[in-house]
């Protein structure tokens, strides 16, 4: 990439049009006017270069600018005089012999000028359209795309006059530690959002920097199908195909993708559209106990009925019940709590030694009875609530935090969940992330953690949850730690506006003329907010901290499978039985196994006992998968296992002395 | 301001740095409307009817001019040197070349030229010459003009003479134009104006020449009659201008638009093409070549020349070299 800056002579762009100025719009530092032909290929986001005419300090001034608004009129005082001209009848205005003088007249928002200082109004000169150079030298990419040291990330092609130029974002704005974290907005069925997230981070990989580390992503699939299949091919053209090539990043899709889903609530299978057996080997279930949610019991609780009685109750539950031996002297026998099964005992226990207890008042160390069965009721009910999520025998199935691997995409598949277990998976699942990022020990040094209708979770208005207390963390602190949020959402206007006012980087896809009407958009022209309304797919604006101004791009599809398309080739599983759900997921670990052998082993347990002894199996991954999963059923029903008859004692024989036996 | 104005001024100053300048030029002479050409009705003889009468022109309106001709003038007074006046006058002609019903310049652009106009019988002929060094033409405002008199000393005698001799000028840079697409070019043009001052353009097949002024009307009596009762889309019968000095011409009256409700000369223009006599044109050719040259004027009243006051006569193309020429100088 050259890095110098263009010369006034270096252009091999035909003349496009002329700078020019008047007294009633005068051209300034930051913005210029010029016309063109009436067939010039300029339009709205064009890129355009204006050579002027003298020196200044001995250098002859370019000035980059990017079109913004467009005017074309004719010598026509009144449109009254076409109608007379015309006898009122339009067929007649195609006969006439002279067509009127018509004007094409553009003004351009300043991107740069060279020499930067002194800055002066732009001066009359010739105006070209922008080539590569132009176009890297406009955008001020030339500092960050160095040979050997480049930092640029394609993110898509400017397409101007027949010439498609790429446009790079910096790494160190987009995933820090400068600025951070990628917003993206557009309307909904336009197949953009969800895309453009998808391409961004197949470019990130492809293209980031070697002295920045590591990097993975971990994505929230949170409707429909959109991200199952990332790591299946998709349908490109040859026009995407030429962009992948011109950018450098391989049209292939990504080759390390690990899922995660929770099961339903049957626990048979899991709560994904992504079950179809062939693509079953990288899905992994995601359980959590008592310990992983009571951490993030906020979430879930609702802030208007749990007081400030009922957190210090909790508090105390995660203080000194969890996970250690609790004793007291109102309670028959010391507890140790560690599933949501075992909380519940606890909970009945106590609340019936406090009844039970004469005269004992209704409390228990300072906590109302009141307040007890009012924690009990709202803990006990998460496990119902977040059912496939949450168990109640407190088995762990986890993202593999402190062991994430390079250039890997992880996807929480969350979409089929209650709200409920959305947001504690989202907020678990990113504080954890945060954890190890602070400890340096996640396996990566930078994480992508991608969140597609983000107007749900960190909203402009509504209570202020503790997941929107958390994205908000992220977006004002992440980038110090290399957490990076790249955030969607349809309407830009109803998020948060620190979220999205922290986003370095922002695309925009084609937007809804109500949403164009909010402030957020009053610092666009008109016409820029016109063509925002009516981009095609694959279209989008681009803001970035080093382009002043918004610049209009095209970006290629992904290289992976499409949701629909993927449902549709791989359809989802039906519901299996017990014995089939359960030989399906034992076939990740053996394949050697057959239903007739789950069938035998688990024939005298209950559905419980083998949910459960399954979910151990998957979880310790043994090199034994028979003999590991038969055990956990010896454990549990050796009770049934014959044993040795049992013998009556014997009776005593009497001594023949003592007839009273003593 | 044309910046040529400036610079005149800047070039009188040299010479007399106390002479008092024109602060803006004031305004163009011929806004002034000084030197008007008194009304006149001319007799000339019809040549193809027995005496003139209206003539539909028949079919439909065609596109058949190719090139359009048209000059401005601009004068203005720099100074005033010791009460006479000094002026500057510009002139400009262009052709404009009509290309996929666009208009575009014709090869070598405008024909601009600048003068002062000074009036050497009254001031030192040594500010002539430093006009002269400056690289500017003078033109002698008391020079014997054709009445045989030298303009008194009276000052707005002398701006009339130089109104004037601008106009000379620019009829001179139009003329030069058209000659230049007489000997170059095989297309039918449009030219503002009369043809009979250049002999090679009066007996060109391809000039046509519009007169939207009405000061002389070459028709008396009841064929003044005829004229003012012309309807939209009706010619008058062809006649002959002769002239004792200048190539004799073919000409006729023709209604661009209807004149109800409007002043009798409403729409109404009169056109000049070689003459009949001189190119040995028989009289039905004579008849189909005026009504084909009226089909082809008519297919110029659209679109309307509007803001233009002159707009029920002017045609658009004529309305677009004057624009041009305005923008360039």
């Amino acid at each position: 990439m050259d890095t110098e800056p263009p010369s006034v002579l270096s252009s091999p762009l035909p003349l496009l049009g002329r700078v020019v100025a008047t007294e009633r719009r005068p051209n300034t530092a930051f913005e210029f006017h010029f016309w063109t032909a009436l067939d010039a290929p300029v339009g709205i986001g064009s890129i355009v270069r204006a050579d002027g005419e003298r020196p200044v300090n001995g250098q002859v001034p370019i000035v980059y600018g990017v079109v913004t608004e467009g005017l074309s009129y004719t010598d026509l005082q009144s449109p009254l005089h076409d109608v007379l001209g015309h006898d009122g009848e339009p067929s007649h205005a195609t006969a006439a012999a002279t067509e009127r003088a018509e004007i094409r007249l553009y003004s351009a928002a300043v991107l740069r000028q060279i020499p930067e200082e002194p800055m002066q109004p732009v001066p009359m000169g010739r105006v070209h359209l922008a080539d590569d150079a132009d176009v890297a030298a406009a955008l001020r990419m030339d500092g960050y795309l160095r040979d050997g040291e480049s930092r640029g990330i394609p993110v898509g092609v400017y397409h101007g006059g027949g010439v498609e130029s790429p446009i790079y974002l910096d790494a160190d704005f987009l995933v820090g530690p400068e600025a951070a974290h990628l917003n993206i907005t557009g309307v909904s069925g336009l197949a953009t959002k969800t895309s453009a997230a998808e391409w961004l981070i197949a470019s990130l990989f492809a293209h980031f920097p070697a002295s920045k580390g590591s990097v993975a992503a971990v994505c929230f699939n949170v409707k429909g199908p959109d991200l199952l299949f990332l790591d299946q091919p998709g349908e490109l053209d040859e026009r995407d195909r030429a962009v992948y090539e011109r950018l450098g990043v391989p049209a292939e899709p990504f080759e390390k993708v690990e899922y995660y889903a929770p099961y339903t609530a049957r626990g048979y299978t899991l709560n994904t559209l992504r079950s179809n057996e062939a693509l079953s080997a990288n899905v992994h279930p995601l359980t959590w106990g008592l310990r992983e949610v009571l951490q993030y019991a906020e979430v879930l609780l609702n802030r208007d009925d749990v007081d400030a009685k009922a957190d210090a109750l909790i508090d105390f539950i995660k203080e000194r019940v969890i996970d250690r031996e609790f004793t007291d002297p109102l309670l028959r026998r010391p507890y140790r709590v560690q599933t949501f099964g075992e909380l519940e005992e606890w909970f009945r226990d106590l609340l019936m030694a406090i009844e039970g207890r004469g005269g004992g008042g209704d409390s228990w160390r300072t906590h109302h009875v009141a307040t007890i069965r009012k924690v009990r009721n709202r803990l006990s009910n998460i496990s119902t609530r977040c059912a496939g999520l949450v168990t109640d025998d407190g088995a762990v199935s986890d993202l593999p935090f402190g062991n994430l691997s390079d250039r890997t995409v992880y996807v929480v598949d969350v979409a089929m969940l209650e709200e409920d277990a959305q947001d504690l998976i989202f907020a678990r699942v990113v504080s954890k992330l945060r954890e190890h990022l602070e400890r340096r020990d996640l396996g990566v040094n930078h994480v992508v953690v991608f969140v597609d209708e983000l107007n749900k979770y960190a909203p402009s208005d509504g209570p202020d949850t503790y997941v929107r207390k958390m994205l908000l963390d992220i977006s004002e602190r992440g980038r110090y730690l290399g957490l990076v949020l790249f955030s969607a959402q349809q309407f830009r206007s109803q998020v948060h506006r620190r979220v999205v006012g922290n986003a370095g980087s922002s695309l925009y896809g084609r937007m809804d003329a109500d949403e164009l009407s909010t402030p957020g958009y009053a610092v666009l022209s008109p016409a820029i907010r016109t063509r925002l309304a009516t981009l095609d797919r694959g279209q989008m604006m681009v803001r970035h901290p080093h382009f002043t101004q918004p610049i209009f791009m095209r970006f290629p599809r992904p290289a992976v499978m499409r949701g629909r398309d993927g449902v549709e080739q791989y359809p989802q599983a039906e519901e299996p039985t017990l014995e089939a759900a359960i030989l399906r997921s034992l076939l990740t670990l053996d394949r050697s196994l057959s239903l007739s052998w789950v069938q035998d082993v688990i024939a005298l347990a209950s559905e419980e006992e083998a949910l459960r002894a399954r979910n151990v199996t998957l979880l310790a991954r043994p090199a034994d998968v028979r003999s590991f999963f038969a055990a956990q059923f010896r454990a549990v029903v050796g009770a049934r296992t014959p044993g040795r008859p049992v013998v009556a004692p014997a009776l005593r024989v009497l001594a023949d002395d003592d007839p009273y036996g003593f | 301001m044309d910046p040529s104005f400036r610079s005149a001024q800047r070039t009188l100053q040299g010479w007399a740095p106390d002479l008092p300048l024109q602060a803006d030029g004031g305004a163009p002479l011929e806004t002034l409307g000084r030197v008007v050409e008194p009304p006149r009705l001319l007799a000339a003889p019809v040549v193809e009817d027995s005496a003139l009468r209206a003539r539909p022109v028949g079919g439909e309106p065609e596109v058949g001019f190719l090139a359009f001709l048209d000059g401005i003038q601009r004068s203005r007074v720099l100074a005033y040197h010791d009460g006479l006046p000094v002026v500057f006058g510009v002139v400009a002609a262009v052709i404009r070349l009509r290309v996929n019903r666009r208009l575009h310049s014709w090869t070598g652009g405008p024909l601009v030229e600048r003068r002062i106009y000074l009036p050497l019988a009254y001031l030192p002929s040594e500010l002539a010459a430093h006009f002269r060094a400056a690289g500017l033409d003078v033109v002698d405002t008391t020079a014997v003009g054709p009445d045989q008199a030298i303009p008194i000393r009276h000052p707005l005698a002398l701006l009339d003479r130089a109104i004037h001799l601008v106009q000379e000028d620019r009829e001179g840079a139009e003329q030069t134009l058209a000659e230049r697409w007489c000997n170059a070019e095989r297309a039918p043009i449009f030219i503002d104006g009369g043809l009979n001052k250049s002999e090679l353009v009066a007996r060109s097949p391809n000039a046509v020449g519009v007169v939207k002024s009405h000061r002389t009307l070459y028709v008396e009596g009841d064929a003044l009659d005829q004229v003012f009762r012309l309807r939209g889309g009706e010619r008058s019968s062809v006649f002959r201008i002769p002239s004792s000095r200048r190539t004799p011409v073919a000409s006729w009256y023709l209604r661009l638009r209807d004149p109800a409700g409007h002043d009798p000369l409403f729409g109404l223009v009169r056109v000049e093409a070689a003459d009949a006599e001189l190119a040995g044109e028989s009289l039905p050719a004579l008849t189909a070549r005026a009504d084909r040259l009226s089909r082809w004027i008519l297919a110029e009243s659209s679109p309307l020349s509007l803001p233009d006051g002159r707009w029920d006569r002017m045609v658009y193309g004529i309305r677009d070299c004057e624009e041009y020429l305005r923008a360039v100088i």
